[in-house]
């Protein structure tokens, strides 16, 4: 058996919705952050199993991924960054804790 | 790489991914959690080289299971007072399950429903030097590099900006 | 037949790291056997790779490095069409390197059952030792810069791992982080000759560097030789990067005998050795090597004399005599500095497990509440006895033979100002060994319950006394073995380490070893004032780093604040008064125009907001769910969507 695009589309799936389970359910922010980071490896892991079986020579899927990469990069840098704000701030790294959103 | 070889590493690696997804978001320490994230960055890595995408494979390597394993690392240190604060309670939301779960069965039912055909297989997969060429050609993806490094450049400047002490604002 | 085996000398080790690191430390802690069962194992294969490579009757050839007799490499990867090999070659010089380092390590993981069993992770203790092992191993094996280089990190990895061991404790905390920047200062020249090889040669492999080194640019090798020369001396604790050495000792005593005296720390002198070649064509680089060298032995044993924590002694003494292994690499001569490495690896790992043993029965490091061991630690006694006498140069021990070498050598190649300064620091090594005996097993007891060591510790230390006894008369044959004609010390030499050894250990006695009480030198340390304060602030390095670097970048970054509080902000601030300038004009229109049109959709976005506030509950949570749940029915939508068309 050779393994074709769906299974790493499901892998990938499977990934994404594990991150979407803990972005939604966790409390802490840095979980909430970390299942964050999951996705975005879900995201990486379809973008570069199109490359390989769509465009093998030109891969433009690992350029976007690159660029993904850069962008995620940049969230998890400013996500941290934002939680040491927010519990100096605030004392509290509970996500649910936070409601001044509120208007 | 041989059809047998792909075969098993993926499965190998999509277990290990998958199993460390699991671990991570069961584990009730946030500092084992970490741990598992980079073991799921790991995973991760080895399906990139699997998919021959060696340079993502060691962008993984460096900046996920290294830099930012760190960083989230650190990041738990600073904002835990105490040691126990790492371990939390049990949290289990049947929302969140629920609302993952009809994600994943809407995203396997649009895979189910078929694929884009493969391209034929090259004979050789382009490596890593011919990724730098065309990254760094002004045909290829040289504007957009340049862009993505301005992002970065922000972004570390926010982060430091948002992490200074309160009084030095 | 293959060699193949040789692979083994570090598999074995390594293995037994990779075995440790995944089990449970309760587990762990129960598998002792395991890593010292596999050091075994690798010195009984070591011995057999020396008897190997031994020259068979004397046939090698004077002047010649002796070949490598087992050559593999494997590709393990490839950047464009570079490939990057793994590399490791058997030759004579390897082969002795194995067998110190295997010897040494046993011992010393033979000792750690008795001295480590009382600590609760002890097996992670053996893991990283293990490992560091491993590493020194393969290090010495490597034909590959690039592998080398590998190792040369490993090995300080574990290093840092063993320093911060009790990382409880303050101490070893700062000692490991000081260890950690320190050496990577150093190791900035290893990468840096690496980059300048590369350029040059385009491979990293070592003979080929070392063959093509007669042809490369002056400026190349001039590079290459400061970068390595640099790598090595931060590694070998020389003088100005020796800093972190007497620090390291905050880690568990046996782990000090390993790796910061007997085997990393002389890594540095064998990376040197190895790439002499390169040095050769950079004679300023040799001529700053002897320079550094005299210097590093002569303020090493300096700084030794004043210190009052035995294991701190010990440590600037082994800084001390890297410092006589770098004048003979100076002075161009791999083969004196490397017998040194070998002869003084086994007697001051002999010296810092004795010490162990005393730490142990006195309950302290301070050498001032010591006293009167040696009625009670016969055998410590005994081969600390051997162990002193070696470092300080008396004969017939093993460090006489091979002190006496690089003195010779000196004298051979006209460098007299660095032997005076060499015959210098021999006498201070004499003096301050002295002072360390008398003041520890002289003079009256000042502990109760003193009590030997266990037969695991004392067994390991009478091992490595016997070969320090016996170790110096393999001189010729050591010299045979790297394919140089040996020569036995002339009787000059033996009456000239005799008077230099004498003379130190006289002043010794005479300072601490004459009355039967507690020795008082405050006398002499208010005549000496400037001299004994300036040696005590161990010669001011530390402190210069701390004002000079810590402090300094402290300050620039004070200014960077400053500088960004000032014109920052009246940029930011100018903007700002622009904004609320146009604002207000905006606001004049807004009024008038504006507002009649908008209270009327005011008044219908109110009553629908009313009715969406339960949706508003300022929480974040509440945000993420409803922007996830919007996405998965969008891409329901889309899915189906798709299908009906």
């Amino acid at each position: 058996m050779t393994m074709g695009l769906s299974v790493y589309l499901l892998i990938a799936a499977a990934l994404f919705s594990l991150g979407v389970y803990g972005a939604v359910s966790k409390r802490g922010a840095v979980q909430v952050l970390m299942s964050l980071e999951m996705m975005s490896v879900a995201v990486n892991l379809n973008l570069i199993a199109f490359s390989r079986y769509i465009t093998p020579e030109k891969m433009t899927g690992q350029f976007f991924t690159a660029f993904q990469m850069v962008v995620s990069a940049a969230e998890i840098g400013l996500g941290l960054a934002l939680v040491v704000a927010i519990v100096r701030a605030a004392r509290t790294a509970e996500v649910d804790r936070l409601s001044e959103l509120k208007g | 790489m041989s059809d047998m070889f792909v075969t098993v590493s993926t499965v190998a690696l999509g277990i290990v991914v998958l199993g460390s997804a699991v671990m991570m978001l069961a584990s009730r320490n946030v500092v084992h959690a970490a741990y598992w994230l980079l073991a799921l960055s790991l995973g991760a890595a080895g399906l990139f080289a699997v998919l021959q995408a060696t340079y993502l494979a060691l962008v993984q390597l460096l900046v996920y299971a290294g830099a930012v394993a760190i960083l989230n690392i650190f990041t738990i240190m600073i904002t835990l007072r105490r040691r126990e604060d790492a371990v939390r309670e049990r949290e289990f939301s049947v929302p969140a399950a629920a609302l993952a779960l009809v994600f994943f069965g809407v995203v396997a039912y649009a895979v189910s429903q078929g694929v884009p055909a493969a391209a034929p297989v090259p004979q050789t997969f382009p490596g890593i030097a011919e990724f730098g060429a065309m990254l760094f050609s002004v045909d290829g993806w040289a504007l957009p590099f340049e862009i993505a490094s301005l992002v970065l450049t922000a972004a570390l400047v926010a982060a430091v900006w948002w992490s200074r002490e309160e009084e030095a604002r | 037949m293959t060699m193949n085996w040789v692979a083994l000398i570090p598999i074995l080790p390594a293995a037994a790291f990779m075995v440790l690191l995944p089990m449970s430390r309760r587990l762990r802690n129960k598998m002792l056997w395991l890593p010292v069962t596999a050091i075994s194992g690798s010195t009984a294969l070591s011995l057999l790779a020396l008897a190997k490579v031994w020259p068979a009757g004397g046939e090698a050839e004077g002047g010649h490095a002796a070949e490598a007799i087992w050559h593999v490499a494997w590709p393990f990867a490839e950047i464009g069409t570079q490939k990057l090999m793994l590399s490791l070659a058997l030759d004579p010089l390897a082969a002795s390197m194995l067998v110190t380092v295997t010897i040494v390590a046993t011992c010393v993981q033979i000792y750690s059952l008795g001295y480590m069993h009382k600590d609760e992770r002890v097996g992670w203790y053996y893991a990283v030792v293990s490992l560091f092992t491993a590493a020194m191993l393969s290090l010495v094996l490597s034909s590959d810069l690039l592998l080398t280089f590998g190792m040369w990190e490993m090995m300080g990895l574990c290093s840092y791992l063993l320093i911060g061991f009790w990382y409880e404790l303050e101490g070893p905390r700062k000692a490991s982080q000081k260890a950690f920047l320190t050496t990577r200062v150093g190791d900035l020249g290893f990468l840096i000759a690496l980059f300048a090889i590369y350029k040059t040669v385009g491979t990293f492999d070592l003979a080929t560097v070392l063959e093509t080194s007669a042809q490369w640019a002056p400026s190349a090798a001039l590079v290459v030789s400061l970068g390595l020369l640099w790598a090595a001396m931060g590694k070998s604790a020389q003088i100005p990067l020796h800093v972190w050495l007497p620090d390291a000792m905050a880690g568990p005593t046996p782990a000090s005998a390993l790796i910061h005296a007997a085997t990393m720390v002389a890594a540095g002198v064998f990376v040197v050795a190895r790439t002499l070649p390169i040095f050769e064509h950079a004679p300023i680089v040799m001529t700053a090597m002897l320079a550094i060298g005299a210097a590093t032995a002569l303020a090493g044993g300096l700084m030794a004399s004043v210190q009052h924590d035995i294991k701190k002694v010990a440590a600037y003494s082994t800084i001390s005599q890297l410092g006589l292994m770098f004048v003979a690499l100076g002075a161009g001569s791999a083969t004196a500095a490397l017998f040194h490495l070998t002869t003084h690896a086994f007697f001051k790992s002999l010296i810092f497990l004795g010490a162990g043993v005393i730490i142990h029965a006195a309950h302290t490091q301070d050498m001032r509440e010591m006293g009167g061991l040696a009625k009670h630690l016969p055998i410590t006694t005994a081969v600390f006895t051997v162990g002193s006498l070696a470092l300080a140069g008396f004969p017939p021990l093993s460090g006489f033979f091979s002190k006496d070498e690089i003195l010779a050598l000196l004298l051979h190649e006209h460098h007299y100002v660095t032997f005076a300064v060499v015959v210098l620091a021999s006498g201070v090594t004499a003096f301050y060994v002295t002072r360390l005996w008398f003041r520890v097993f002289a003079g009256p007891v000042q502990t109760e319950g003193l009590h030997e060591g266990h037969k695991s510790m004392t067994m390991p230390m009478v091992l490595l006394a016997a070969i320090t006894v016996v170790g110096g008369f393999g001189t010729t044959l050591y010299a045979q073995l790297l394919g140089h004609e040996g020569e036995w010390p002339a009787p000059a030499m033996w009456i000239l380490s005799l008077v230099i050894a004498g003379t130190g250990m006289t002043l010794g006695w005479w300072f601490y070893g004459r009355r039967d009480i507690v020795v008082n030198t405050r006398v002499w340390k208010q005549r000496l004032g400037w001299f004994y304060g300036a040696l005590s602030q161990k010669l001011y390095f530390d402190l210069t780093y701390e004002r000079l670097l810590i402090g300094g970048f402290f300050r620039l970054s004070e200014q960077t604040a400053i500088f960004d509080g000032r014109r920052i902000d009246a940029v930011v601030n100018g903007a700002a008064s622009a904004f609320v300038f146009f604002t207000g004009l905006a606001w004049r229109f807004d009024g008038s125009v504006i507002d009649g049109a908008v209270n009327g959709l005011a008044t219908i976005s109110k009553s629908v907001g009313t009715s969406l506030r339960g949706l508003q509950s300022g929480r974040l949570q509440n945000y993420q769910r409803l922007v996830l749940g919007a996405v998965v029915l969008l891409m329901l939508y889309f899915v189906l969507a798709v299908k009906g068309a």
